[in-house]
């Protein structure tokens, strides 16, 4: 027999009477903790603080401790010279599709399947990675996630979004991949539309930041603030251009918790393990294939016929072409690839910023297909827009400041 | 036979998942981590069991996409489909909304009191023994977390079974009346 929703009430009020006893209630520490930090008034400035944290910690133990302070030693110094001394077949194109210029003397301009294809993904993006997932791991166990979402839902709702949409955003800092199936806790399919296309376009992984943060750390600020900016303003485009709800929610906000270092250790475990999974084969894919395409003339050919485009529109080198090409397989290679182009600072960042707001990676494009070919054509109508149009301001920018 | 693990979400219910099947599943102290469904296998005495753990869902009435697939879930099971309702235990009489909903339409049940040490901290007093006595079913306290009460999960999974909501009603005494808050 099926109960009415009252009914149903009554009967557990029932239920209830007879099997439990609600003793009295003491506000622990752990409460007041936690209330605290979903007040506006502490609970921001704590955000803040917590968010600043993260991105500390990850730059100094991703950047300065791992990736300068030993493997960027250990590539350069030992590994490249020693594969470039004893590969065999200097000139030939094997030598130039795995190892590379046998000039270079850094892993990121060798661009081999065996220099560049390993530095990249073992000695810049791995400890970026792992410190992401960590620290996240440990936001997540402790439960504060749900309490960023509850400070930041009222700047979410202008872009059609609520708070907890600060879920599949901050995923995706990590890999747009399981973001895009995180979008699904949002309700409905205008909401999810928006934040796939602006994850899919606006965030950049931890790939990326961690290479971004070896290749541009003194301009890597003005990438992702612009970055930052263009998913505000084209959240608020879309959020008045797509018809649909955008309801409210009414959140469980879990109390404070331990975390257990078992289920800590198990998730960054997974989540890195993950990553060099799906991301490793990628990378090297990707340096084989612009290697081939370079050894077969399409890229010099490709970068002749855009040209036009990159040089008037974006004002960037031609030869970006080729990172372009590379992005659509792994962003942070591209990056990685664009830091051997010779070009100016401001060059650059339009560089790093096109990369990161075109096409998203393979592996994300399977995902967003997975949830439905309608909203990914209409998502990547959106990035062709975005990409003309923002990339094409950012040309501007600088050619107004007259550095451009 | 196939155990379906369901509950609101944030209770625990991939934690108990991983806990069954051994499998890793991600676990967060925030509501809508599983998004998908997700797989795993136990066995008891050497039969095959397979687990499934069910995104959290508040009620059989989906609102948002993840809980569409936890309703599909259900709706799509064939013969032998079990399901364990896992609850919050400091938060017993919301889980027990949506248990009596699965009830209602026939699915053999258990019901695992997760977090049962949250309660406890609570001073929340559950008399498990009357809940049993209730629903006819086995009801077992649990802390995933730490294991605690798998072991007993385990066992009386073959004790499963369905509830008549009529007979639970004239259990407690008929549900008219105003006691409603």
């Amino acid at each position: 027999m099926e109960l009415t929703v009252d009914k149903r009430w009554n009967l557990i009020e029932r239920i209830s009477k007879e099997t439990v006893t609600f003793g009295r209630y003491r506000h622990t520490l752990k409460d007041a903790i936690g209330e605290l930090t979903v007040k506006p008034l502490m609970g921001i400035p704590v955000a803040i603080a917590v968010l600043y944290g993260f991105w500390s910690v990850f730059c100094s133990f991703a950047g300065t401790l791992c990736t300068d302070g030993f493997l960027v030693k250990l590539f350069d110094a030992r590994w490249l010279p020693w594969i470039q001394a004893n590969f065999p077949g200097k000139g030939s194109w094997l030598y130039y599709i795995l190892v590379g210029d046998p000039l270079a003397d850094n892993c990121f301009e060798a661009f081999g399947v065996l220099t560049s294809g390993l530095f990249v993904p073992f000695g810049v993006v791995l400890p970026a990675v792992f410190i992401f997932y960590l620290m996240l791991t440990l936001l997540e166990d402790i439960g504060y996630m749900p309490r960023l979402a509850v400070l930041i839902d009222t700047v979410l709702h202008k872009i059609g979004l609520h708070g907890y949409a600060i879920v599949p955003t901050i995923l995706s800092l990590g890999c747009n991949v399981p973001a895009v199936t995180a979008t699904r806790i949002l309700e409905t399919k205008k909401q999810r539309f928006i934040m796939m296309t602006l994850l899919a376009i606006f965030i950049p992984c931890g790939a990326q930041l961690g290479i971004m943060q070896e290749v541009i750390p003194d301009t890597m600020g003005l990438v992702l603030l612009y970055l930052l900016i263009g998913y505000f303003i084209f959240g608020f485009v879309l959020n008045k251009a797509i018809p649909g709800r955008c309801p409210e929610i009414l959140i469980d906000v879990p109390s404070y918790q331990m975390p257990t270092r078992r289920n800590v250790e198990r998730k960054v475990w997974m989540r890195t393990s993950g990553f060099l999974k799906t991301a490793v084969p990628f990378v090297l894919l990707g340096c084989l294939v612009v290697n081939v395409l370079y050894l077969a003339g399409v890229i010099s050919w490709l970068g002749d016929v855009f040209s036009p485009i990159f040089i008037s529109w974006f004002g960037v080198p031609k030869a970006t072409v080729g990172p372009l090409i590379a992005a659509f397989l792994r962003k942070d290679l591209a990056v990685a690839q664009l830091s051997a182009i010779e070009m100016t600072k401001y060059q650059m960042i339009t560089s790093v910023v096109l990369v990161s707001i075109y096409f998203p990676c393979v592996a994300t494009f399977v995902m967003m297909l997975k949830e439905g070919w309608r909203e990914l054509l209409g998502s990547l109508g959106v990035l062709v827009a975005v990409v003309f149009l923002y990339g094409g301001l950012l040309h501007l920018i600088w050619t107004l400041m007259g550095v451009g | 036979m196939k155990v379906l693990l369901m509950g609101h979400p944030n209770v625990g219910k991939s934690a108990v998942f991983n806990r069954l099947t051994g499998a890793n599943v991600i676990e967060s102290n925030y509501p809508g981590t599983t998004v998908d469904y997700t797989k795993g296998y136990m066995r008891i005495k050497g039969e095959d069991i397979t687990v499934v753990d069910v995104p959290g869902t508040f009620s059989l009435e989906p609102k948002d996409k993840a809980e569409e697939v936890a309703v599909k879930m259900l709706e799509e099971e064939e013969e032998g489909t079990v399901v364990i309702c896992v609850i919050d235990s400091s938060k017993i009489e919301r889980g027990l909304y949506l248990a009596l909903e699965i009830m209602e339409r026939g699915y053999p049940v258990m019901l695992a009191l997760n977090m049962w040490d949250v309660a406890e901290d609570k001073n929340i007093d559950i008399d498990v023994e009357k809940l049993r006595k209730i629903f006819g079913i086995p009801v077992i306290p649990t802390v995933a977390i730490s294991g605690e009460g798998i072991g007993e999960l385990v066992k009386k999974i073959k004790e499963t079974r369905p509830v008549e909501v009529d007979k639970i009603i004239k259990k407690v005494g008929g549900i008219d009346g105003t006691n409603r808050r």
